[in-house]
């Protein structure tokens, strides 16, 4: 007893506390042994005890979060570890402490020392301003910390920032497959296509009749010899997806060359969306289709009307997006660009362009979407190929399995083309995959 | 208790601050601005007169929204003023013949919350000023923050993105992407507001330590009166809208400080002195407050 009372009174916070109250402190502390490698706690674990080191080593780990450059120290005989459990409100470790070989330690209570000393407030605040002393010692950051910064961060801020790009697609896959999502998502698949499939080929329910079940549709889809004339072994299949993809990408480039310079001006410049933004808010409700007589009038041949109206109905939602991407900016970040010299065109180039990037490729996931849409609605008009043409003709020359071969592949290779617009977003945007990786791990 | 209208309260001559011909002296003459968003003229800064000195560190106190922000945003250039002028060392920023200053590396602003810029990584925002002015190649720009990454403890976060880091770290990296730019003025807006109070106290360090390696004026907008104290040479305490100094109290506590400053009799009689002017005003705007709102 009496040796464990001088331990406490060298301890850097207890000091000055008279010996009848460290009796008291010591009849509610209990003396605990941990053996090499023990975690004592770990962060973000609940802290209502503070610990005194009687014997033994302990390696004292700061959390990444815990605002210091990450720092591990060794404890020893006297030292006090813990003391986040005498903080009103923060009472979470902020390290991880391990023993060091056999390390034997005084376990008191927070809140329990805190009512002792509550006698003396007095006693009770030069505990307190002894420990944020101590505290401060432990977070400042000397002149040393070049030397040990060596050694390797733990935690998911180091994890996540080596996850990048394609490792971390497949840690995410991965990640996945062992979630219940991708059961759930073949359940949803079943009951949609088992109420098909009963619908309209078991019970040949009340005009589902006509409808080409999903079996018959299979079978025409995988057969060599198709009785309506398109499967995947025909040519012809491919080269009617080939050519919608084709418009898709020469549609998706011309709204995107022209949208997105169009959009960063308007949000950019007052003086330009006061001339455009009433004209292109006034154009934009009107349906594609509404412009269907005008493009082919405006437009010779086959290809370019069909182009014009994939084109304009994608140039909206790009513009638009992006228009909102720059008003999303935070005010400040402009500021702080000018305050540290940049020039109008550089804020314009470092600041609008980037920050507006994550907006701008929302509104390119829509815009690839709005292409599909519209192309197909053109191609039923006018073209003699594409996707949209073979539902149309198919319709008209009574195939029904095609209309649907083809109403799944456009499902399908329009899914594709949008993974494609996130996959370089994504890329551009490693600065977001990190941060948004960060948040869901946590 | 009105100050003098043109009262200006002059940077005492017993401050003992470390190197006397130290830059980034600020005048602030008689400036007045007005807001006049929907015809319901605003008198955010009523003839307001300070002057700052250089190398100093003064803290601004006042009730919320009495227009402190307003005066830094006209420091800073990005407001106008409607009349007087404000100076830097001796040259005009904005006066009669113009109303805004043009922002520059010379007065960097770190901002209330954060503006590190989210698609940079740490040491691409610290690099930042220096690049864009053409100052430095991208290569030394590079070294420079290395460097001044690692005095300030941050080696390890370079290639982290702001998004990344602890909150403490980011404001770190804000104060040292000011101080990249060896700019004569730190115009700081509550920098600390969002932090918890442990990683404050380690923030009022680590700015104290930047301040002692480089000898900048620091105008620091704040609410809290312990680190208004702890940190500053002087407290001005601003009136409640329009804003106007009211009294500016002298913290005689030497420098070099640490957090055994807290505790110090010294350090409750200024805090207790400050308080009681702060409350009064803040009696006041809430009065006002609940007039505006009647």
């Amino acid at each position: 007893m009496m040796q464990l009372r001088e331990l406490l009174k060298q301890t850097a916070i207890l000091q000055a506390v008279p010996d009848e109250l460290l009796d008291k402190v010591l009849e509610r502390a209990s003396l605990e042994s941990f053996s090499s490698g023990d975690v004592i706690y770990r962060v973000g674990e609940p802290a209502r005890d503070l610990f005194v080191l009687v014997e033994g080593e302990v390696e004292h780990a700061l959390g990444p979060d815990a605002g210091a450059a990450v720092l591990v120290k060794i404890v020893k005989r006297g030292d006090v570890i813990g003391w986040a459990a005498l903080l009103k409100g923060q009472q979470q470790r902020l390290a991880k402490t391990t023993a060091r070989g056999q390390v034997s330690l005084l376990r008191i209570n927070g809140e329990s020392l805190l009512e002792i000393l509550s006698a003396d407030p007095e006693l009770a605040e030069d505990v307190l301003s002894r420990c944020a002393n101590m505290v401060v010692e432990d977070f400042s950051l000397p002149s040393w910390l070049a030397q040990v910064q060596e050694i390797p961060r733990s935690g998911d801020a180091a994890e996540t920032a080596r996850l990048t790009g394609l490792s971390l697609t497949m840690y995410r896959s991965a990640r996945w497959f062992q979630s219940p999502k991708p059961y759930l998502m073949l359940v949803g698949f079943a009951i949609f296509f088992g109420s098909w499939f009963f619908m309209s080929e078991v019970w040949h329910f009340w005009r589902f009749d006509n409808l080409p079940g999903p079996w018959e549709v299979l079978q025409e889809w995988f057969s060599e010899d198709p009785i309506y004339g398109l499967s995947f072994y025909t040519p012809e299949y491919y080269q009617h997806i080939w050519v919608s993809l084709r418009r898709i990408m020469i549609a998706f480039a011309i709204a995107t060359i022209l949208g997105v310079p169009f959009g960063l001006l308007l949000g950019w410049s007052a003086q330009f969306r006061s001339y455009m933004f009433p004209l292109f808010e006034t154009l934009r409700p009107i349906p594609i289709l509404a412009w269907v007589p005008l493009a082919i009038i405006m437009f010779t041949g086959l290809e370019s009307p069909v182009l014009f109206l994939t084109a304009l109905a994608s140039f909206y939602a790009t513009a638009l997006n992006t228009m909102l991407g720059v008003e999303s900016i935070d005010e400040s970040y402009p500021r702080a660009a000018a305050c540290l010299g940049a020039s109008r065109w550089q804020v314009f180039r470092y600041i609008i362009i980037p920050g507006a990037l994550p907006y701008m490729f929302t509104g390119l996931q829509i815009s690839i979407g709005v292409a599909w849409f519209s192309l197909v609605a053109a191609e039923m008009v006018s073209g003699e190929f594409g996707l949209g043409y073979v539902i149309n003709t198919s319709y008209t020359t009574v195939r029904y399995p095609t209309i649907v071969i083809g109403m799944v592949t456009l499902g399908i290779v329009g899914y594709i083309t949008s993974a494609l617009v996130r996959l370089v977003g994504d890329q551009l945007m490693q600065w977001r995959v990190r941060e948004l990786a960060l948040g869901g791990q946590q | 208790m009105s100050t003098a209208n043109s009262a200006t309260i002059r940077q005492p001559d017993e401050q003992s601050l470390s190197s006397a011909a130290a830059k980034g002296a600020i005048r602030i003459e008689r400036v007045n601005k007005v807001y006049d968003p929907q015809g319901a003229a605003i008198q955010a800064v009523d003839d307001c007169s300070l002057d700052i000195g250089g190398g100093e560190i003064c803290m601004i106190v006042g009730p919320s929204g009495c227009g402190k922000t307003t005066l830094l945003n006209a420091i800073a250039g990005f407001h106008s003023i409607t009349n007087g002028s404000i100076f830097l060392d001796g040259e005009l920023l904005c006066g009669p013949d113009r109303p805004r200053a043009e922002p520059g590396p010379d007065r960097v602003v770190v901002f209330q919350n954060g503006a590190l810029f989210p698609w940079q990584t740490n040491l691409e925002n610290i690099a930042f000023g220096p690049i864009m002015q053409g100052a430095l190649s991208k290569a030394e720009a590079f070294e420079k923050a290395r460097d001044l990454m690692a005095t300030a403890g941050l080696l390890g976060t370079e290639d982290s993105y702001p998004g990344e880091v602890s909150s403490g770290v980011r404001r770190r990296v804000e104060i040292v992407r000011a101080l990249m730019n060896d700019p004569k003025v730190l115009l700081l807006d509550e920098p600390f507001r969002a932090l918890d109070s442990l990683t404050k106290s380690v923030m009022h360090e680590a700015l104290l330590n930047i301040y002692y390696q480089n000898k900048v004026t620091i105008f620091f907008i704040t609410h809290d009166l312990e680190e208004a104290i702890f940190l500053g040479h002087r407290v001005v305490i601003m009136t409640t809208r329009p804003c106007r100094p009211k009294k500016s109290i002298l913290v005689d506590i030497p420098h070099p400080r640490d957090y055994s400053v807290l505790t110090s009799p010294r350090f409750r009689e200024l805090m207790d002195e400050t308080m009681e002017v702060v409350h009064e005003e803040a009696v006041k705007a809430f009065q006002a407050g609940e007039k505006e709102g009647a």
